[in-house]
């Protein structure tokens, strides 16, 4: 009945904006990208597999899933309508109508980049998986799981649909961390359990508040984050999804499990949990307190901007005085979720703007550090920072990707992550100037951090004691240049390539073009006038 | 014009893509080097004729933001404007030329270095990002470009890989400049935030007409960009990032950052002194008092230790710190027109300060030492790299005069402070030749002084050409006719006798310099080494009360907060265990008997708080 109704739905609008655009259209755009993950895992588990014999057949699967998903979404990218403020590719199927849930998808400009994010981090968590040797067939299955539900929390419009999607994003990747992590996964996996567990009741009760003070009929949020609600209950709507973004994103304090989760993770999945099941944190912020509820967004800016600073100070710190390389680069990975959060504090349109566009290259840029100092201390046989040392005349190509993600972190020119911190900067500093302030001052403690670990790690005199290193293989060089290349691509064409001496995009119509499609609409609350005070 | 940013970025292309050898890179950053000096030549020869800029803008964001609230703040949008002044093509020929030699320099005396592609691709690098700088007129695109320029700059002076003294003193080369950015990226911003523009046409005019301007608003936005800028020129205390590295990064590399900053950071001052104009005059003061201190504070620091290339950097600190207060006491003075003397004595320094760093490198290496102490007869031995150096420090110790004699009375507190600056800067850089081309090159352990030649002749002509490039940039600053093509304004010629005064500070400090240096050069250099000591104590001191009270403290509670978060995890973990168990052993409880005791419990609760129970 469900596939039925797919079918009738209608199909989703494709302006010719693009070359390309229009050659292919589907009603299931969004369910594509849920379910093709969720079907290649189901076809993985059920095939033979005699004796691992078809273990390289099942990552060649899992890559090609994702690049197919990869090619749907960009499909959905380059034909996305950026003029149009509503949601778009929607699909709306009754579903538990006794209660009022839906299947109810939808995109806007925030989604669509939150998609594309999903869809790189997917390909590249698949090749930095490719070293898997045990137990491939679950491994890529619970990856290939991991990511539907991310897709799934994403494009979600039914409050009762999101929170199944966001509690079911941690189960396969609990098990990943558990089955496959590092020596000390068991509390890594159980933290980070719990934490997602208490992000999860938060949320459940959030919604169940919104459910119950908009008359119980719908959960769908065209409905429930429309209704007019009182500034109390919007409060107390917008304390828990902020319990619920900050246990996930995470921000200081809710963020002791993601060091051991990134300490303790197999590459791809530590990949995955940087660079796309965090950022869901900041987008949940997004779209139901800054976007719905107003009153209660102007109330807790100032608490969410202290968290921010706050967040990006204790992760600088922290780094600084780690033995530990991947905790160090944990740590940092924190750094643009706080940028995030300020982008969000800011409740200005371009500060807005600032927070979504720092959801994708903050998520690459998170996933990529995160992901070269894994590899890294994989490559040199040790992650203790007394033992590693002068590693970048012996493997100048992971130096050069650990100075991008570096330089990606701090929000240096040319980095996708410049054009977000600049316009969550210019955003903070009309309405959170202390907080921006406090960032700032973060991120100069990050430069130190930095600084140190470059030292210690790769530019120091050779450590004659520590075992025997070697350069990223090939696999790992392209998952790693797959992220740095998109925060390449997008701070250098933030806007898309054009067609010399035209407005005409080329094949990628700007993500900030795609990015936009809405915000003016979440951002129409916080237009005020410009601050200041009289003239003297 | 977009050549001038174009051909720079194209080099670098290339070099990454597909250059392997030091030579193929070395030319290919070359061509890019030549190409663009070219095309900012042809640019030249169109405005000599013309008094408008050049203007080409391209479209790099746009983004609707909002349909209502102010105008200003319903879009956000960057251009690419590329603005091409007389000060402007000035300012690109002058980084060219200096990119140029040191990189000429390079090619030949740096082949021992390692990483020649990098090296050379990163120099492409620092030419794009600050030909963007200097070309800019959007100020979020000069913040990107000025990025770019930052990060080619760290990544040249932390070019010696796998060298642990390199690799300890390039960190405060990433950390400093990146705070002073930082400072300026926020006085952007905080102009962004009240004006809602950052393209200088449309920003400067409404500066007190923008409803909701205030002057603490500009006040805060002035320090900010202060801030910003004077990290870039180097100004004390904010040197430290090159005195740092002065030895253990590449010479060219050295030479390179410090004469392109000091020549785009001061342009980009003099762009966005009419924010700091606006702000209040208190504001001005305090930047020119501060530029002011930083110039006598810098070359006092030079004569302080025996290392020649810190000496310089040290030295050039002053002298930009000098054309940065007259920049900004021209702007402080009402209807005054020579703020641009300041940026006339920049364009004449910088050059001079690659080559004396280039020359003073060649000798270092040749006498295998870092220490005056150490070094001498040059003169006899490489003449040719001497006579550049004594060049490039004298026109370095004269740079300023100019921009004096047309700025400053000498009986104003200004002119006092300058004045002894300018003095202090004749006796630090003048101090440099004796300390190396007169006396003995003695003796040391495995090394002999009868092996130190002059260097390969290809490297010995662009030191020199580079001090003979100040040399004519510094004639041209005592020309009126020079100022005058620069700003496009009319600027009243100084008397003579002005020139003759502020040249004759110059000339004292060489007097002063030279006689303890002819009569007892050990005994001069002992006491800068002496001077040097204390001045290391008193830093380390300093810094060590930094550490003691508060980066220790501070990362103490860190740390104590990063094991307590865990912990607190922990405890919680067990309280919810020990509550599963209490649930799992409820489980062989009697049903009946504790249902009717939980029944008692929750009624008596319930009672309680009750509300009638309180009335």
């Amino acid at each position: 009945m469900i596939l039925l109704n797919f079918l009738a739905a209608s199909p989703s609008p494709s302006p010719a904006t693009v070359p390309g655009a229009g050659i292919f259209t589907s009603p299931l755009l969004l369910s594509l990208s849920i379910w093709v993950p969720v079907a290649v895992a189901l076809a993985v588990a059920v095939m033979p597999n005699p004796r691992g014999r078809y273990d390289v057949l099942m990552k060649q699967i899992a890559f090609f899933a994702n690049l197919g998903l990869l090619f749907i979404l960009f499909i959905a990218y380059s034909q996305f309508q950026s003029f149009l403020p509503t949601m778009q590719y929607e699909e709306k199927v009754p579903w538990l109508t006794v209660i009022g849930a839906s299947y109810h998808l939808g995109v806007d400009g925030p989604g669509m980049t939150m998609l594309m994010l999903s869809g790189l981090i997917g390909i590249a968590s698949v090749l930095a998986s490719l070293g898997i040797r045990e137990r491939v067939r679950s491994y890529f299955c619970l990856l290939l799981l991991t990511q539907a539900t991310i897709n799934g929390a994403i494009v979600a419009r039914d409050m009762f649909v999101l929170v199944l999607f966001w509690a079911s994003a941690a189960i396969p990747l609990a098990i990943l961390i558990l089955g496959w992590g590092g020596p000390r996964r068991q509390p890594a996996a159980w933290r980070m359990l719990a934490y997602w567990g208490l992000g999860t009741a938060a949320l459940a009760v959030a919604a169940m508040t919104l459910y119950a003070v908009t008359g119980g009929s719908s959960f769908d949020m065209d409905v429930v984050l429309k209704a007019s609600i009182t500034p109390r209950i919007q409060l107390v709507i917008g304390l828990l999804v902020l319990v619920a973004a900050a246990t996930r994103l995470p921000v200081f304090p809710l963020h002791s499990w993601f060091r051991d989760a990134m300490s303790e993770a197999p590459v791809g999945v530590a990949v995955v949990v940087a660079g796309s099941a965090t950022r869901l944190g900041a987008y949940l912020l997004l779209r139901t307190l800054v976007a719905a509820e107003p009153a209660a967004a102007q109330l807790l800016s100032p608490l969410i901007a202290a968290l921010a600073a706050l967040t990006v100070g204790y992760a600088a710190l922290a780094a600084l005085r780690t033995a530990d390389l991947r905790h160090a680069a944990a740590y940092l990975a924190l750094i643009p979720g706080g940028v995030t959060m300020l982008g969000i504090a800011a409740v200005s349109p371009i500060g807005i703007a600032g927070a979504v566009l720092s959801l994708f290259a903050g998520g690459l840029a998170a996933a990529l550090i995160v992901g070269v100092a894994a590899t890294l201390s994989e490559r040199a046989q040790s992650r203790n920072l007394q033992v590693l040392g002068g590693l970048a005349p012996r493997m100048p190509t992971l130096t050069w990707l650990f100075i991008i993600a570096a330089l990606a972190v701090l929000g240096v020119p040319l980095m996708a992550t410049f054009a977000s911190e600049l316009m969550t900067f210019f955003g903070a500093f009309k309405t959170q100037p202390i907080g921006a302030f406090a960032v700032a001052a973060g991120l100069a403690l990050a430069a130190v951090a930095f600084a140190m670990l470059l030292r210690r790690v790769l530019f120091g005199a050779p450590n004659p004691d520590a075992p025997g290193v070697s350069d990223a293989s090939l696999g790992e060089t392209w998952y790693l240049a797959i992220l740095a290349g998109g925060l390449l691509w997008v701070g250098l064409f933030p806007g898309g390539p054009k067609l010399p001496g035209t407005d005409a995009p080329l094949f990628d119509p700007g993500l900030v073009n795609v990015m936009s499609a809405g915000i003016s609409d979440i951002a129409s609350p916080y237009t005020g006038p410009s601050p200041g005070g009289t003239t003297p | 014009m977009p050549v001038i940013v174009i051909a720079p970025i194209a080099a670098f292309t290339i070099a990454l893509s597909s250059v392997r050898t030091r030579r193929s890179s070395a030319n290919l950053a070359m061509i890019g080097v030549v190409t663009s000096m070219l095309a900012t030549l042809l640019v030249g020869w169109g405005l000599a004729k013309r008094t408008t800029p050049f203007l080409a803008s391209y479209q790099y964001i746009n983004l609707p933001v909002a349909f209502t609230g102010p105008v200003n703040f319903q879009g956000f949008g960057i251009d690419i404007v590329l603005r091409v002044d007389h000060v402007t093509v000035v300012a690109l020929f002058v980084v060219e030329l200096c990119l140029a030699g040191a990189l000429g320099w390079h090619q030949v005396m740096g082949r021992s270095e390692p990483g020649a592609a990098r090296f050379h691709a990163l120099v492409s690098l620092l030419l794009f990002g600050s030909v963007g700088v200097l070309v800019s007129w959007d100020l979020a695109e000069m913040l990107a470009f000025w990025g770019i320029a930052g990060t080619a700059t760290y990544l040249l002076l932390a070019h010696r890989w796998g060298s642990d003294l390199a690799a300890a003193r390039a960190r405060i080369a990433l950390v400093l400049p990146f705070v002073t950015d930082l400072s300026l990226l926020c006085g952007v911003a905080w102009l962004y935030a009240r004006y809602g523009v950052q393209n200088l046409t449309t920003l400067l005019p409404i500066l007190h007409t923008n409803p909701g301007w205030t002057v603490r608003s500009l006040v805060v936005a002035s320090i900010l960009l202060f801030i910003g800028l004077a990290g870039r020129l180097a100004l004390w205390p904010l040197q430290s990032w090159l005195t740092q590295t002065s030895v253990t990064a590449p010479p060219a590399a050295l030479a390179m950052a410090q004469a392109t900053w000091s020549v785009v950071a001061i342009v980009v001052m003099y762009r966005v002194m009419p924010v700091f104009v606006a702000s209040n005059t208190q504001t001005l003061q305090a930047c020119l008092y501060a530029c002011a201190v930083a110039a006598v504070v810098a070359p006092l620091l030079s004569l302080a230790g025996n290392e020649p290339r810190r000496a310089i950097t040290l030295l050039g600190s002053g002298l930009t710190a000098v054309g940065a207060a007259i920049v900004i006491y021209g702007f402080l003075v009402p209807n005054a027109t020579f703020a641009i003397a300041g940026v006339a004595c920049i364009f004449a320094a910088a050059p001079a300060r690659a080559g004396a760093l280039l020359a003073v490198s060649a000798i270092a290496g040749a006498m295998r030492t870092d220490d005056m102490a150490e070094m001498g007869d040059a003169w006899n031995r490489m003449r040719a790299s001497a006579l550049a150096l004594g060049l490039a420090v004298g026109v370095l110790a004269l740079s300023a005069v100019g921009a004096m004699a047309f700025a400053l009375s000498s009986r104003s507190r200004l002119g006092v402070a300058l004045g002894e600056a300018a003095l202090v800067i004749a006796l630090g850089a003048l101090r440099i030749f004796p300390g190396v081309a007169i006396g003995p090159l003695r003796r040391r352990r495995a090394f002999e002084p009868d092996r130190v030649r002059e260097a390969p002749p290809p490297s010995l002509g662009w030191p020199y050409w580079l001090a003979l490039g100040g040399a004519a940039l510094l004639v041209a600053s005592f020309i009126r006719g020079w100022l005058d093509f620069l700003d496009g304004g009319k600027h009243p010629a100084p008397s003579v006798t002005t020139y003759v005064l502020w040249a004759a500070v110059v000339v004292v400090g060489f007097a002063i310099v030279t006689l303890p240096y002819v009569r007892d050069k050990d005994g001069a250099l002992h006491l800068s080494a002496v001077a040097g000591a204390w001045a290391r104590m008193a830093f380390n001191t300093g810094w060590r009360t930094v550490d003691r009270f508060l980066v220790v403290p501070v990362a103490a509670i860190a740390v104590h907060v990063d094991r307590w978060i865990p912990d607190g995890d922990e405890r919680v973990g067990g309280a919810v265990e020990a509550s599963g168990r209490l649930a799992t052993s409820g489980t062989r409880l009697p049903a009946l008997p504790v249902a009717i005791v939980l029944a008692i419990v929750l009624t008596v609760v319930v009672g309680l708080i009750a509300p009638g129970v309180f009335r």
